[in-house]
C-alpha cells in the first residue's frame, strides 16, 4: 500500500476519525502535554530562533549539495567495508533488501522504528517473499501494530496514540500476556517476549535519524535502546535512508539531534543517541555485514522545485502537534503514513495528487506548524503551493466547483449581476430554513429557523456549520443602510429649510 | 565493500537540481552563528558537576561522586543494593588500574559471578554473558552537563551489548571529563576518529534509563535496555 493507509476518501475518512471519541481525546491530550514539554526544553536551551537558523541553514547545505554529501557518505561505508545500494524506487529498495535476505540465509529480522521502511511496505514485502523468515518490529508502539494486525501508525513519533491501555492488553493476551492494564506491567511483557526473540535474530533492519557523510556512521536517536539492540546483535544490519537525511559531519548531525530531541518530545537529548556503523576490527559485536539502502521514491521531484525545502524536515513532528486539524482528525483521517501538515506537504509528493492532492485544504492555514519548526520549513506556504497546483495547473477539482466559482467570478464583476444576487439569492436561501429541535448556537439564543443543508457552495459551508436564516429584504443592512441615509437626507433637507427661514 | 547504482542516480538528483555535482568543496561551510559551542561554554568544573548531578537525577539516574580511593566501597554497596546475580565487567585493564580497581575486581569475584565481555571470545559467548548478567559495571569517556549524558564508545573489551543486555548498569566517568554539552563531546570523538586515535563502530551517548511512552503517553523507565542507571563520578580534580 505504500504511504497509502486507506483507499477511502478524505472526507470518509475524517467522518469514521469524528466517530473515535478515544483518539481524539488522546491526541488531544497529547498535543497539550507535548506543547509544555518541547516549549520549556525550547526556552530552557535559549536563543531558539537562532538555533532555528542554524538547523535550517544546516539542512539547506545538505539538500543543495545532495549529491556531493551522499557520494562522499558512500565512499566513506564503502572504505569503511559496507555496501551502498542507491534506490530510485520503493521497488528496488525492496529487491535489494530482499536479495541480502537470501544472500544471508537469514532466518530471524529484528526491526527498529524506521518511517521509511513502513513508506516502502518492506515488513510485509518480505514476509510474501520468504516463507521462512519471521519478522519482528522491535519498537513498543509498533510492535503492538504488528500484532494488532499491522494496524496503521497514527502519528510519526507515537503510533499508537490512536490506542488504549485496555486494547494493547488484548492484543498482548494473545501472545500469552495475562497480566492487568498497567502500562508499566505491559511494557515488561514485551520486553521479554521480545529480549527471547532479539537473542536469536540474524538480520536487523533500522531506519536513520542522519547519515554522516564525513564518517560514513549513521546517527539514531531513540528512546527504548531497540534501535541499539538491532545494531549490536544480528551480524547483518540493513540501514534504509530516505537520500535526505544525510548531513555534512558529526557536529553537524548533533547540532540536529538537538532540535531534533526538544521539538520531537522536549527532551534534552533522548535516552540513546548513537553513531554507528561497519563492525571494526577486533569488536565481537555489531554488524559485520553493514548495508545502507538510499532511498529516493519520488523524493527528487521536490528538488528545484517550490517543494525543495520540505527536504529538510528533521521528522520530529512537532508540526502535526501543534495541528488544529490534525487535533480534530488524528492520523487517520490523513490517509497516508505520513500525517499533519508534514503529511499533507509530503504526501502528494511521494505519492502524488490523484491520491493525497486533497490533503493540503486539510488545513486551516494558521502557520502554527511554520512557527514551530525547528528548521523552518514554510508549511503553511507549502500548502497554499500545492492547492495553487492541484487547482491551477493540474485543473483536479474540476467539474461544478470549478462552473460555480466561474459563475461567481462574473457575478461579483459586475454591481448590476451582485445586487441582483443578493436581491434574489436572500428569498431563495429562506426557503431552504426550517426550525430544528436540535440545540444549536443559533437557537440557544433566538428561536429562529437556520439553514443546515442546501446545494452546491451552500451545503460544503451548511455541513460543518448552521447558517442563520437571512433577512427578508427589506430588513437586510444594503436596505436599511439606503433607508437610513434618505432619512439623513431628509433630515438635513428639513434643517437647512429651517435656517433659511 | 561495493557502492550500486550510483552515478545515475546522483547525476539525476545532479539534473533536478539543476546544479553540477562535485561542486561543495568549491564553498565551504560554516555554521551561521556558534550556539553550539558557546552555550553553557562558560560554567566551572564545580557548576557543571552540579549541573550533571541535577540533570542526572532528574531522569531517574543515582548520581554519586566519590574518589579513587572509595570506589571499590560505592561500587560494594551497589552491588549489595542490587543483590544476587552474575556481574559483567569489561576488558579494560589499563582502566581498571588507572580507577585502582584491580584489588576490588578480585574481591568482587569471591562473592559473586564475575564476567568479563572478552575480546576473544565469539558474538554468541560474549552476548550470552551480557544477556545472563544482572549488572554491569562500565567505563564511560565523558559526562554531559547539561543532559545528564555518559558517553561510551565500544571497543573489543567493552561491546555495544553490554551497554543494553545487563539488567542494571553503572557507569564510571572522572570528573575532568565532564563537559558542558553533546557539541563538545561530538567534537572530540569527531577528532578522535579522523586522527585514528580512536577506533570504533559505535559511540552511545546514554542519558539515563530507556524508556517509553507509547502505551496513553504514561511514561514507562525501563523498556529494552537497562531498567536502571548508576553514574559514579570519580574525583580526579
Amino acid at each position: 500500500m505504500g504511504i497509502a493507509t486507506s483507499d477511502k476518501p478524505l472526507l470518509a475518512r475524517v467522518k469514521e476519525s469524528e466517530q473515535d471519541k478515544f483518539m481524539q481525546a488522546s491526541v488531544a491530550k497529547a498535543q497539550d502535554a507535548q506543547h509544555t514539554k518541547r516549549e520549556d526544553s525550547r526556552a530552557l536551551l535559549g536563543n531558539w530562533e537562532e538555533w532555528r537558523e542554524l538547523g535550517e541553514q544546516i539542512r539547506q547545505r545538505a539538500i543543495a549539495y545532495l549529491p556531493d554529501y551522499l557520494e562522499e557518505f558512500s565512499n566513506n561505508v564503502d572504505k569503511n567495508g559496507g555496501d551502498v545500494f542507491f534506490a530510485d524506487t520503493e521497488a528496488d529498495a525492496v529487491d535489494y533488501i530482499q536479495k541480502i535476505v537470501k544472500e544471508t540465509g537469514a532466518k530471524k529480522l529484528v526491526k527498529s522504528k524506521s518511517m521509511v521502511t513502513t513508506e516502502i511496505d518492506m515488513d510485509k514485502q518480505l514476509l510474501a517473499l520468504n516463507k521462512g523468515l519471521a519478522l519482528m518490529e522491535t519498537d513498543l508502539a509498533e510492535f503492538i501494530l504488528q500484532k494488532d494486525n499491522w494496524d496503521e501508525p497514527t502519528h510519526i513519533v507515537f503510533p499508537t496514540l490512536h490506542k488504549n491501555r485496555d486494547q494493547v492488553r488484548e492484543i498482548f493476551m494473545k501472545l500469552g500476556y495475562e497480566g492487568d492494564n498497567d502500562p508499566e506491567h505491559l511494557a515488561r511483557f514485551a520486553r521479554k517476549y521480545l529480549r527471547e526473540y532479539f537473542l536469536q535474530a540474524d538480520l536487523g533492519v533500522t531506519g536513520c535519524n542522519f547519515a554522516v557523510a564525513d564518517t560514513g556512521m549513521i546517527n539514531l536517536v531513540t528512546n527504548e535502546g531497540n534501535a541499539d539492540l538491532t545494531m549490536a546483535i544480528p551480524k547483518t544490519q540493513i540501514v534504509v535512508m530516505g537520500m535526505e537525511r544525510i548531513v555534512p559531519t558529526m557536529a553537524d548531525a548533533e547540532v540536529l539531534d538537538n532540535l531534533l530531541c526538544r521539538s520531537a518530545v522536549g527532551q534534552k537529548l533522548t535516552s540513546y543517541v548513537t553513531f554507528a556503523g561497519q563492525q571494526v576490527a577486533g569488536e565481537t559485536d555489531g554488524p559485520e555485514n553493514f548495508h545502507v539502502v538510499i532511498v529516493d521514491n519520488r523524493r527528487s521531484e521536490a528538488l528545484g522545485t517550490q517543494f525543495q525545502s520540505i527536504l529538510q524536515c528533521i521528522r520530529c513532528g512537532a508540526c502535526i502537534n501543534v495541528c488544529p486539524v490534525y487535533r480534530h482528525i488524528g492520523g487517520h483521517g490523513y490517509g497516508s503514513i505520513y500525517p499533519g501538515p508534514i503529511g499533507a506537504v509530503l504526501s502528494p509528493i511521494l505519492g502524488g495528487y490523484e491520491k493525497f492532492g486533497e490533503l493540503p485544504y486539510a488545513s486551516s492555514l494558521c502557520g502554527a506548524c511554520t512557527e514551530t519548526c525547528p528548521v523552518k520549513i514554510p508549511l503553511h506556504k507549502l500548502l497554499i503551493q500545492h492547492r495553487m497546483v492541484y487547482t491551477d495547473r493540474l485543473k483536479m477539482q474540476g467539474g461544478l466547483n470549478n462552473f460555480m466559482m466561474e459563475v461567481i467570478g462574473i457575478g461579483t464583476g459586475f454591481p448590476f449581476l451582485f445586487r441582483s444576487a443578493i436581491r434574489f439569492g436572500r428569498p431563495g436561501l429562506r426557503t431552504m430554513a426550517h426550525k430544528t429541535d436540535r440545540l444549536t448556537a443559533l437557537n440557544f439564543i433566538k428561536d429562529e429557523p437556520l439553514v443546515d443543508k442546501g446545494p452546491g457552495l451552500v451545503g460544503g459551508w451548511a455541513d460543518v456549520r448552521d447558517l442563520p436564516i437571512p433577512p427578508k429584504h427589506k430588513e437586510s443592512f444594503r436596505s436599511w443602510f439606503a433607508d437610513h441615509k434618505q432619512q439623513q437626507k431628509l433630515a438635513q433637507a428639513q434643517k437647512d429649510n429651517s435656517s433659511d427661514k | 565493500m561495493a557502492i550500486y547504482n550510483r552515478e545515475a542516480f546522483l547525476d539525476h538528483l545532479s539534473e533536478k537540481l539543476g546544479t553540477p555535482r562535485h561542486q561543495k568543496d568549491k564553498e565551504p561551510f560554516t555554521h551561521i552563528n556558534q550556539l553550539p559551542e558557546e552555550t553553557l561554554a562558560d560554567l566551572s568544573a564545580d557548576e557543571l558537576l552540579e549541573m550533571a548531578r541535577n540533570t542526572s537525577e532528574a531522569l531517574k539516574v543515582t548520581f554519586k561522586v566519590t574518589s579513587k580511593a572509595d570506589l571499590g566501597g560505592v561500587l560494594d554497596a551497589y552491588l549489595t543494593d542490587k543483590g544476587d546475580g552474575q556481574l559483567i565487567l569489561p576488558t579494560a585493564p589499563d582502566k581498571i588500574k588507572a580507577y585502582g580497581l584491580d584489588d576490588w575486581t578480585a574481591a568482587a569475584s569471591n562473592q559473586r559471578t564475575v564476567k568479563y565481555w572478552d575480546p576473544k571470545a565469539d558474538r554468541a559467548t560474549n552476548l550470552a554473558t551480557a544477556q545472563d548478567s544482572a549488572m554491569a559495571i562500565g567505563f564511560g569517556d565523558y559526562m554531559l552537563a547539561e543532559s545528564g549524558t555518559i558517553t561510551v564508545p565500544s571497543s573489543p573489551g567493552q561491546g555495544r551489548a553490554f551497554n543494553f543486555l545487563p539488567t542494571h548498569y553503572l557507569c564510571i566517568v572522572k570528573r575532568s571529563n565532564i563537559l558542558p554539552r553533546s557539541t563538545q563531546a561530538t567534537k572530540l570523538y569527531a577528532q578522535r576518529l579522523k586522527s585514528g586515535e580512536l577506533k570504533t563502530s559505535n559511540i552511545n551517548y546514554i542519558s539515563g534509563p530507556s524508556n517509553s511512552g507509547d502505551i496513553e503517553m504514561v511514561l514507562i523507565v525501563g523498556v529494552h535496555g537497562p531498567l536502571d542507571m548508576t553514574y559514579i563520578v570519580v574525583d580526579d580534580m
